[in-house]
């Protein structure tokens, strides 16, 4: 009667979602502080870092599609 | 028969609910921002308050049943929810609010009204009104889970956090932009706190209206109580639970930029998960646990488990707490209207009580203020030039008191 599987899902989904939108920011905030070096290629590593930055930026839409009924129905179709 | 007095009662009682849910939990989304100064306090708790008013304006998935299936409602089998039942509960839920308020607790606000609603139900149905399989399965083991999962989370993200950031040659690894995300990781628990906090308010009051006649069964909440609850949590939450926003911000660890965006990141995704593939979790608890799984993550920051103990012992006494005193209330409901208005009047009498003693040792957001100079100063890292030159002017002040101290001591002999 109590759904274990339930508990485990939503560990290894919560962790891997919350250690992947870390790494993605960690690697753009390192990478902007890889371009305030002086003997560095400022623009290759400020592109990256915002790259990062993106991808986060993307990972936290889509969890306010989930938040918001409206947008999943119209989104996710669920 | 005529249940105007009560209904009318048990909506202001359920609004002012809402406002304690909300100022109960701004600490759950705002208090790392804070406490790291991503956000000046006044900020953080408008914006929470902007985004709680939205959530509750988005999401109108009213819970069917009110105690989502912890009492048994069933038509045939179940209890009838009675509005003096929900009065009750609703009592023992808002007395426990305000009172953990008063300690500076976070503690879950669904679990208070679960509780308050229990005992409401067993003093009023007697033991076998309660569904104990589903009390164990959705508030009992969830409860256990919630911090566990946020908490390892938090503590695997914040090590990662600091290893990435890293710089192997020795120069600054510049993490004040965690702060930035930290503004985007909180606003998305408020989102989320609105979307889902203010349902059971709107849920609570659309079943006192269907139950008291006023509302066909199976319509949607009125315009006009989705209005004025997501307008109650709204001001709840912008009025700033400060006491508890000082727990969390700064009672459990000090939290670090990369730290605070670990914990944020943290408790969003397990909110995020956990009400969409299984059960809800208690938003509290999971934001507590993330805070703590930081602080244990961050070299050199220490967790204070007497602080996290209190905590623990706090979530430990909601439910049965809450439940003692709605229980209570509904046993001098049931000597009619008479019980009705004594339980008002002791309810606010005690409602009042506690915010006399909360005058007595204000807290408001200055206090948190304070945290953020100091953990400005600890993340702006002097430079070598500011650091050597400090060193110099330290050294000169030491040298210079010795040499008071040896210009002195003749005069002491």
């Amino acid at each position: 009667m109590i759904d274990w599987s339930a508990f485990l899902i939503v560990a290894l989904v919560s962790w891997i979602a919350a250690l992947c939108i870390v790494t993605a920011y960690s690697f753009g905030v390192r990478l902007l502080a890889v371009a305030r070096d002086e003997d560095s290629n400022t623009s290759v590593s400020k592109f990256g870092a915002y790259l990062c930055f993106g991808v986060c930026g993307v990972i936290v839409l889509f969890g306010v599609v989930l938040i918001v009924p409206q947008l999943s129905r119209a989104i996710l179709g669920a | 028969m005529d249940l105007t007095l009560i209904v009318v009662l048990v909506i202001a009682l359920a609004l002012f609910f809402d406002f304690t849910n909300g100022f109960h939990d701004t600490a759950n989304a705002m208090a790392t921002p804070i406490a790291t100064g991503a956000i000046t306090p006044k900020k953080a708790v408008a914006l929470a308050a902007i985004l709680n008013l939205v959530g509750a304006f988005l999401s109108t998935e009213v819970a069917k049943t009110i105690s989502g299936g912890i009492i048994n409602e069933d038509p045939t089998t179940g209890v009838q929810i009675m509005p003096e039942m929900i009065f009750a509960g609703l009592m023992g839920a808002v007395v426990w609010n305000v009172f953990t308020w008063l300690l500076g607790l976070p503690s879950s606000s669904s679990h208070a009204l679960f509780g308050g609603l229990v005992g409401a139900a067993i003093v009023g149905a007697g033991f076998g009104a309660i569904d104990y399989g589903v009390l164990l399965s959705k508030v009992l083991l969830p409860a256990l889970c919630a911090p566990l999962i946020a908490g390892i989370s938090a503590y695997l993200c914040t090590k990662l956090a600091y290893s990435i950031t890293k710089r192997q040659n020795g120069a600054s690894p510049k993490r004040g932009g965690f702060r930035y995300g930290q503004i985007f990781s909180s606003s998305l628990v408020a989102l989320a706190h609105g979307t889902n906090d203010a349902q059971k308010t709107m849920g609570v009051i659309t079943l006192t209206l269907v139950a008291s006649g006023l509302q066909t069964a199976g319509t949607g909440p009125h315009l006009w109580v989705v209005a004025t609850c997501a307008i109650a949590i709204a001001l709840g939450t912008y009025t700033g639970g400060w006491r508890i926003i000082r727990t969390m911000g700064s009672g459990l660890t000090d939290v670090k930029p990369a730290q605070g965006f670990a914990a944020e990141v943290s408790t969003a995704s397990a909110i995020l998960t956990s009400s969409h593939l299984g059960f809800a979790l208690s938003t509290t608890q999971v934001a507590s646990g993330s805070v703590i799984g930081s602080g244990l993550g961050r070299k050199g920051a220490e967790v204070r488990w007497g602080t996290a103990g209190r905590i623990a012992l706090g979530w430990l006494f909601t439910l049965p707490a809450a439940a003692i005193i709605g229980g209570l209330a509904a046993w001098l409901t049931h000597t009619g209207a008479v019980g009705v208005g004594i339980v008002a009047v002791v309810g606010v009498g005690m409602l009042l009580l506690f915010w006399y003693l909360s005058r007595k040792n204000h807290v408001g957001h200055e206090d948190t203020l304070s945290d953020i100079d100091n953990s400005g100063a600890a993340v702006n890292i002097l430079s070598k030039k500011e650091r050597r030159a400090r060193a110099k002017a330290e050294a000169k002040a030491s040298r210079k008191a010795a040499q008071e101290a040896m210009d002195k001591e003749p005069d002491n002999s």
